[in-house]
């Protein structure tokens, strides 16, 4: 069951937000230090496909064996979908993100500047120390575009802002069990972090609707692999009464980063994203990412776990065999779809989609 | 160490094996002088070839012997080795054994173990012939060693970072990454301090495998060597520039072997002098390494493996020179940046700047740089399904060629290693319709 759930769509927030004056930065996965952007008063706004990009006009510069994501990103983009905002950034997260920002800055160029940065890959002291240069660095080049330099108590105060938001994420799939949210309505509210100023994400999830008494779905499950959509397969999932119990995808899950420890700004903007869950773009352990995989199985009673994989992704296909291997002997069943940003789900996917959920 | 191990291994590996595969040297070099002039496009081979294939074949007989009696580290083609090197590590670079089983066409079939372990065939095909390799024991170089230690550097691209993520938790043995910031413009201060650091940090970790302490003297002389080594390399590139060239790139494709995995021991050095006294020869003779040079071409990306050969012989039939890749250049480029006596500065600044770690305009540069020197009138850009880093950005790079330097360049779709991705007939014609302009 999904309450009336009225979220402003991401146009919404950026026509609202540039209505009073203010900027926007359209960001390319995966992470990112969104506190940087608050502090610099743009609003970050995430750019993951969308699924009905116009993938042609990517073709003219990407080969087909480059992921979905980064196709249809960039068709969105040269089809004038991000006309409107003030600065790109394409934070380093793999290769084919790599070739994205590199493309974007040498050939492409397009009206907006572009931001690249660099994404450390442990989280050694060297790293973070590294992370905290970089995000300083990418701060004094995103002034030329905010024309402002935030002071430590801006920065601070953003800082703040965010890791609020990020913790009435986390909350809300704390409360996931007991919750009145149907699978779509849980992503929706989830996603909407990716565009929402951070304040009115914080009353909207604090604010979602509890059931009363705790709803037993019949079957739970975990999805993990690189994004909850389409939007089909939560509306399958919801169609079966099986509910996403935890998340662990490269989207969401993924980027449910504890609060930092450091006071200074930029040293805490880092160390917050160093510290997020095991995840294979920032190069954590095969071990790391079971361990976390079954803990969030066995915390949220789930059965199953979906991958949901995009074609061409590396980062999760090299990691696959062996967490489907831990699953098994843990007696947790898994099925890995594989299919584009597409808006709909294929019809062999839905049929294994459908059979797993029976066996579960 | 083991005493038997060392036993085994001076036994096998200074007594027996060196002896046989010099003689087998010697028996090679005898035919190579009695066979004269071939027939066909392609001049004679390199008279060195024997002494390469001794050099190779001598470092995989001693990896067959190394657990127990040397320490033994896997590391990526462009991690820092010279620390290995010095504190006496046997290295395996995963990558070039893939590429051996790729010209022995054996990759196909350790790819194919590694899918049928549930590794997608959309991942590199070095790694998945290295998972295969490691899964089911086979390899065309007899046995290789056991790693003791991996080494990861992510300048080549992030795919080597998952998969030693794989080879660790296979093996259960420490992995060292050295993460390399992506220069899509100069690199910043704090970058090249970071992989400072990271080297630094990785030391004493190395030494604890090892069981022994960094000799400073040792080091200094190992990074002397490879530089040494990176400039005689060098040399034997730019030797291409000649005209006729007396060398072409798939011949260096082969003749790369030492410069990757051994770079930093005397007989690599002792190697390229060797090789490159016979081009001095060849160029001050006019030799060409074709008996009709017509047209030149720089070639992008990796070799196909399995189509060396077949490829080499086409071009030549068409009496164009391959005369130089961005490939092996980029062993050799990074040269003036090593200095001995700094080891940790300069080793960041090293190896932070390989070819696949700068931007694809960088890269453009770089090939537009290698058109003018080395005279060729187009480019071939292997657009290789395995390798994202080195061939997103090909596509404007051919524009660009194109539309601002007037050099051609054509897209080959194909894959490094698996040869289930490479199409004859596509190949074939789009390769033919891009000579015609080349040649007309
Ligand atoms: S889907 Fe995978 S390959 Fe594509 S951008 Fe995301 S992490 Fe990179
Ligand atoms: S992706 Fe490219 S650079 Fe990386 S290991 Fe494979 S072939 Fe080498």
């Amino acid at each position: 069951m999904s309450p009336g759930f009225d979220l402003p769509s991401r146009r919404d927030a950026i026509h609202q937000h540039k209505a009073s004056g203010k900027k926007i930065a359209a960001l390319f996965p995966i992470h990112y230090p969104r506190a940087l952007f608050y502090a610099h008063g743009l609003l970050p706004v995430e750019v993951w496909g969308p699924p009905y990009a116009q993938r042609a006009l990517a073709a003219a510069h990407l080969q087909a064996y480059t992921c979905d994501v980064v196709h249809a990103g960039l068709g969105f983009l040269l089809s004038g979908g991000l006309r409107s905002v003030d600065a790109i950034v394409a934070p380093h997260g793999c290769d084919s993100l790599q070739g994205l920002g590199s493309i974007l800055l040498d050939f492409i160029q397009p009206t907006p500047p572009v931001f690249p940065f660099y994404l450390p890959r442990a989280g050694r002291d060297c790293d973070a120390e590294y992370f905290e240069n970089e995000i300083e660095s990418l701060s004094q080049k995103l002034a030329a575009v905010s024309g402002c330099n935030p002071s430590a108590e801006e920065l601070a105060s953003a800082v703040a802002q965010d890791e609020a938001a990020d913790a009435a994420l986390l909350r809300l799939w704390e409360r996931r069990a007991e919750l009145a949210l149907d699978n779509q309505a849980l992503y929706a509210l989830s996603r909407a972090r990716g565009y929402m100023p951070p304040e009115e994400f914080c009353a909207r999830a604090d604010s979602a609707p509890a059931a009363g008494a705790t709803p037993t779905a019949a079957k739970t499950v975990v999805l993990s692999g690189v994004i909850a959509e389409p939007g089909d397969l939560l509306t399958l999932l919801d169609r079966n009464g099986v509910r996403v119990g935890a998340d662990d995808t490269l989207c969401l899950g993924r980027r449910f980063y504890p609060a930092g420890r450091a006071s200074q700004p930029f040293r805490r903007m880092a160390e917050r994203i160093l510290e997020g869950p095991p995840d294979s773009t920032r190069g954590s352990s095969i071990r790391e990412r079971c361990e976390h995989l079954l803990s969030l199985c066995r915390r949220s009673g789930a059965r199953g776990v979906i991958f949901r994989l995009v074609k061409f992704c590396e980062p999760e296909q090299f990691y696959l065999p062996a967490l489907r291997r831990a699953l098994e002997e843990a007696g947790i069943r898994s099925l890995a779809l594989e299919t584009d940003l597409a808006t709909h789900l294929d019809g062999p996917s839905q049929t294994r989609l459908e059979a797993f959920l029976e066996m579960l | 160490m083991s005493l038997l191990s060392s036993i085994a291994y001076r036994l096998n590996v200074d007594l027996i094996g060196k002896a046989v595969l010099r003689l087998s040297r010697r028996r090679s070099e005898r035919a190579l002088r009695r066979r004269g002039e071939p027939p066909g496009p392609l001049a004679p081979p390199l008279f060195c070839s024997p002494q390469l294939k001794e050099l190779i074949s001598r470092h995989y007989l001693r990896g067959r012997y190394a657990n127990g009696h040397r320490p033994v580290a896997w590391v990526t083609s462009g991690g820092p080795i010279e620390h290995l090197q010095a504190l006496g590590y046997f290295l395996i670079y995963p990558e070039n054994h893939g590429a051996v089983c790729g010209i022995r066409r054996t990759a196909q079939e350790l790819c194919q173990v590694a899918e049928e372990a549930g590794f997608s065939r959309d991942i590199c095909s070095y790694a998945r012939t290295d998972i295969g390799s490691v899964l089911s024991g086979r390899t065309p170089v007899g046995r290789l060693p056991r790693p003791d230690l991996l080494v990861c550097c992510t300048n080549i691209c992030q795919t080597v970072l998952y998969w030693y993520q794989v080879l660790a938790y296979h093996f259960q043995v420490p992995l060292v990454l050295i993460d390399t910031p992506f220069l899509y413009r100069p690199a910043e201060p704090h970058a090249v301090s970071y992989v400072r650091q990271q080297i630094e940090e990785a030391i004493p970790v190395m030494e604890r495998v090892a069981r022994r302490p960094l000799s400073p003297a040792r080091l200094e002389r190992v990074l002397a060597e490879s530089k040494q080594a990176v400039e005689l390399w060098m040399q034997v590139l730019e030797r291409g520039k000649a005209r006729p060239s007396p060398i072409l790139a798939f011949d260096e494709f082969i003749h790369m072997a030492p410069i990757v995995e051994m770079r930093g021991e005397p007989d690599t050095t002792a190697y390229y002098r060797v090789l490159l006294s016979e081009l001095d020869r060849r160029v001050a003779a006019g030799v060409g390494a074709l008996r009709e040079e017509r047209r030149r071409l720089i070639w992008d990306n990796l070799p196909i493996w399995y189509r060396v050969r077949p490829l080499s012989d086409y071009l030549a039939s068409r009496g164009v020179a391959l005369v130089a890749s961005s490939y092996t250049n980029a062993w050799g480029e990074l040269a003036p940046l090593m200095d001995p006596r700094q080891p940790l500065d300069s080793l960041a600044r090293v190896y932070l700047h390989p070819i696949l770690n700068r931007s694809t305009g960088d890269k453009l540069r770089t090939l537009s740089r290698m058109v003018q020197e080395y005279q060729a009138s187009g480019v071939l850009l292997h657009s290789d399904r395995s390798c994202k880093p080195y061939s997103v950005g090909q596509m404007d790079q051919r524009e660009r060629l194109g539309r601002e330097l007037s050099v051609p360049a054509l897209l080959l779709e194909a894959d490094h290693n698996d040869p289930r991705s490479f199409s004859e007939e596509q190949v074939a014609s789009r390769l033919e319709a891009f000579l015609e302009v080349v040649l007309s």
